[in-house]
This record gives C-alpha cells, sequence and structure tokens, in this order.
C-alpha cells in the first residue's frame, strides 16, 4: 500500500483517489476537516493553502484544502451548504490566515475560533471583499 | 512593564505597508502582531473581469519582483485546461527568465540587508549588481519589471542568442565569487548582526508552513524544483542548500548559496537550450474545471487556484497563494526574546512582499 492510499484507510473512506493535474484528489460527503487535519499532521503532510469558491445561486461555497506530502499535491473538497465549517487552527496553526481571510472575502465562518480583523478595514462587513450578493 | 511599540505601516525599516505592533519590556520584545491589508487590491476579484490574454497581464502585476512568476504559474495552470503542452524550448527558456529572476531577487534582499545591517557599502555593491541581472533581464525581454515573457502553451519572445546571455551570467557569477558571498558569509559586520538572531525553529517551521529559503534556513529541505520539477527543471542539476540554525545569518547563506545553484542552472539552461517552437497552438479551449499549479518562487512556493467554465473567456476564480503569505506569520516567533533594534533586520530576513500578500 502506498503511503497516498494509506490516507484513505486513515480517513476511513471507500471513495478512491482522483488525479488531475498532478493533483491527488478526494471528494467524500462524510470526510471530517478535523479528521482529516489529524492525519495530515500524523503524516507530517505541509499544510498549503484552503481556495473557497462561490457556487451558484444558493448553493453555498466549495473549499478545497490543500496540503503537500513529500512534493505531492493533495486536494480535499468540502461542499458547504450552511455556509460554515469547524476550523482546524488549533490543529493546524498555518491555517490561521487564510481562515481568516475565507472569512472576511466569503463571509465563511470557521467554527470553534476567534477572528481578528486580517484585511478588512474599520467599518467593513464579512463577505466584502469577495462574496457576492445571493440572488 | 511592558508596553507597545507600533512599527509601521509606513516606517523607514518597511519597504512596503504593514505593521508590527511589538509588546517589549525593557529593549526586549516579548509579542508581536501582524497586521496586513493596507494596500489590498482585490485583484483575484479582478481576474474574473479580464479574459484569457489580459488575465495573464493583470496577475503580472500581483508582484513587482517577481512578477514573471505570477505569469508562469498562472500559464501553467492555464496549461492545465487547455491541454497545451509548452514545447522544449520554450521550457528552458521558462527556467532562464524564473533564475535571472531569483538572482535578482536575492541580490536585492542582500542590499536591503545590508543596510538594515548599517552596512552601506554592501547595500550599494548589491543594487550594482542587481543592475547587471535587470540589464540581462532587459537584454532578453525589453522590460526591466513586468517582463511578459509567458503565454499560455509557451513563450511570447526568444532568448536569440543565449550564449551572448551566458558571458553576462558568468561576470555575475565572477562578482558574486568575489564580493558578495565572501563578504556576507564571513565579515564580522554581517555575522554579528545576523547569527543566532530572530531564530525560527525547526519545529516551528514546520507547524508554521513556511516556505522557500525562510524553510531551508530552518532545516527543512523542500524546493518545488526538485520535490515537483515543472518547465525544464527535470533536465537541471543543482543542489538545495539547507541550514539548520533557523537565524538571520541561515536564511542569509541560504539565498548565498542559492545564487550560486542559480548561476549552475542558468548555465546549463542557456548551453543545452535546445532549437524549436516558442510556443504551442493559438487557438485556446477551456474545459470546465479547475487546475493548480505550483512554482519555486524566489521567497518560496506559490500556488495558483483556476477554475474555468467551458465557452468563457474570463476565468470563475483565480485564488493566488504566495509565499509570504505562509511566511508572515511566522515573524511573530523570530521576534520573540530579539532586542528591539534587531527587528527590522529579523522581519526583512523573510525577504516579504507585502505587494503579494495584499494582492
Amino acid at each position: 500500500m502506498t503511503l497516498i492510499d494509506s490516507i484513505l484507510e486513515k480517513l476511513g473512506t471507500a471513495e478512491p483517489w482522483i488525479e488531475k493535474g498532478g493533483v491527488h484528489w478526494l471528494t467524500a460527503s462524510a470526510l471530517n476537516v478535523r479528521d482529516l487535519a489529524k492525519t495530515m499532521n500524523a503524516l507530517q503532510a505541509r499544510f498549503v493553502t484552503i481556495t473557497a469558491y462561490q457556487l451558484p445561486g444558493t448553493e453555498g461555497m466549495r473549499l478545497e484544502y490543500h496540503w503537500d506530502l513529500d512534493g505531492q499535491l493533495l486536494g480535499f473538497t468540502f461542499l458547504l451548504a450552511s455556509n460554515s465549517i469547524e476550523s482546524i487552527y488549533d490543529l493546524c496553526e498555518a491555517v490561521d490566515w487564510i481562515e481568516r481571510e475565507i472569512h472576511e472575502g466569503f463571509a465563511v465562518d470557521f467554527l470553534g475560533r476567534e477572528y481578528e480583523p486580517l484585511l478588512l478595514r474599520h467599518g467593513d462587513k464579512p463577505g466584502v471583499n469577495l462574496r457576492e450578493e445571493d440572488e | 512593564m511592558s508596553y507597545k511599540i507600533p512599527m509601521g505601516p509606513y516606517h523607514p525599516a518597511l519597504e512596503e505597508p504593514y505593521k508590527l505592533d511589538l509588546i517589549c519590556t525593557g529593549e526586549t520584545v516579548s509579542d508581536a502582531k501582524l497586521h496586513i491589508g493596507f494596500n489590498f487590491r482585490g485583484i483575484e476579484h479582478l481576474a474574473e473581469s479580464r479574459n484569457y490574454i489580459q488575465v495573464i497581464a493583470l496577475m503580472e502585476r500581483v508582484c513587482g519582483i517577481c512578477s514573471n512568476i505570477h505569469t508562469l504559474t498562472l500559464c501553467q495552470a492555464m496549461e492545465g485546461l487547455t491541454g497545451l503542452t509548452p514545447p522544449p524550448r520554450a521550457r528552458y527558456i521558462r527556467v532562464v527568465v524564473a533564475e535571472l529572476e531569483r538572482l535578482h531577487s536575492h541580490v536585492l534582499w542582500a542590499g536591503i540587508a545590508a543596510k538594515l545591517m548599517g552596512f552601506k557599502t554592501m547595500f550599494m555593491t548589491c543594487f550594482e549588481l542587481r543592475e547587471k541581472v535587470m540589464d540581462v533581464l532587459q537584454a532578453i525581454s525589453g522590460n526591466r519589471v513586468n517582463y511578459s515573457m509567458n503565454r499560455v502553451g509557451g513563450v511570447n519572445r526568444d532568448i536569440e542568442d543565449p550564449l551572448a546571455i551566458l558571458a553576462m551570467v558568468e561576470a555575475l557569477e565572477r562578482e558574486m565569487i568575489r564580493t558578495v558571498i565572501p563578504i556576507f558569509t564571513t565579515s564580522k559586520t554581517a555575522t554579528s548582526r545576523c547569527a543566532g538572531i530572530g531564530v525560527l525553529t525547526h519545529e516551528k517551521a514546520v507547524s508554521c508552513g513556511v516556505v522557500g529559503p525562510t524553510a531551508r534556513a530552518s532545516g527543512l529541505p523542500q524546493d518545488l524544483r526538485r520535490a515537483a520539477p515543472y518547465a525544464a527543471y527535470p533536465e537541471m542539476e543543482f543542489d538545495v542548500p539547507v541550514q539548520q540554525d533557523g537565524d538571520v545569518r541561515a536564511r542569509l547563506l541560504v539565498r548565498a548559496l542559492e545564487i550560486m545553484e542559480s548561476c549552475k542552472i542558468l548555465r546549463q539552461a542557456l548551453t543545452k537550450m535546445p532549437p524549436g517552437e516558442l510556443y504551442a497552438g493559438d487557438k485556446l479551449e477551456f474545459v470546465t474545471g479547475t487546475a493548480t499549479s505550483r512554482v519555486e518562487a524566489p521567497r518560496g512556493e506559490v500556488m495558483y487556484s483556476v477554475s474555468w467554465k467551458e465557452d468563457s473567456r474570463n476565468p470563475s476564480r483565480v485564488h493566488v497563494r504566495t509565499p509570504t503569505f505562509a511566511n508572515m506569520p511566522a515573524i511573530r516567533w523570530m521576534v520573540m526574546g530579539a532586542r528591539l533594534a534587531d527587528t527590522p533586520l529579523i522581519q526583512a530576513s523573510i525577504d516579504p512582499c507585502y505587494s503579494c500578500t495584499d494582492r
């Protein structure tokens, strides 16, 4: 079993990796972001970033979490219907700024953490930078 | 009794606007808070209103120092959505420009570091050298800052006489060996201001997820040119300098050694450059989806995520993760316990780019 395949076993998912453009992607509806962070920590993978996408209409948001494992980029997709997801800041210090940026840019709430302003100036509110108003 | 000293957002020790709130006890920094966003430009949002040609020109302006890296990373991501593969000559030209950019970035940083050490002669020497690198870039691209070299599927301009460029690179390398590297590695001025200062431990470097020379100076041997090679890097032989001390001197040494490695890569790329086309295909057909690309910029890993809808001329999302965005939070741990007078040099030692960070 390869190191990458062992991640699936650790996460307890039957979904396979999908390799696209040099990235191994995993989209599993039952995936828990905190379990994922603990697994990545155990493997000493390096957190890279989170990319947020606003989906059309009222479909919510898609977040893509990226870790680097020995030069291999891993991508994990989370669909947010409720516009919130658990924070992993207490497990992974490196997510601090990107969680704050996505909170401010798209008004996504990372549950279980405090925010301090990162890019927002006085009087602005979360979502002012990148979020489009729901029609 | 502790007190707070604000440094920035506009301060002689900072090249661009950001703010450090330093909590001090006497002359010792006990904690620090960082504030960014003073020049936030909303470029990611702006990119959604630009077509596939305009967006390249736009993203080139994310950063003034590593402008080429941004277009390279973006174009590689867009190539993932169009299925275009750059021809061999274009891949070599991409390596040449990327390494020249690394050279001028590292020499610029060395000059700024020298200034902050109070070593003005070295500052002038570094900037004179940097001018020579800029001359090479201008000779290749016609531009000194935004080179407009990359396009989807290849490059816009050829290097018509690689061996003429090679002579300029060799002259540069001689000057680096003769002055810059010996002074930075052996002079007492540099050593006394840098050794044991602003330490980022290996453990903190891992937990903060730092990248580039900042990571390599704390013992992390990560370099995308080696770990996930792109362009013509799989065909280049070079070493990845790593230092273990994690202090300002280690970051200085890593960059100094990387200058030599860049010269080594440039020599190989210029002498082995294959003939052939500069780009593949004129017609771009994007597929619906998301593509990512990563490149080792002078300051560390840059990552682009680009999302496209079929038949659209504009990207639906462009996300940029710059190296300084990953490295800057670590400054807090570097300045803790440091003398207040050392903080300008410590924050500069990650070679921060607030322009990239605010994007």
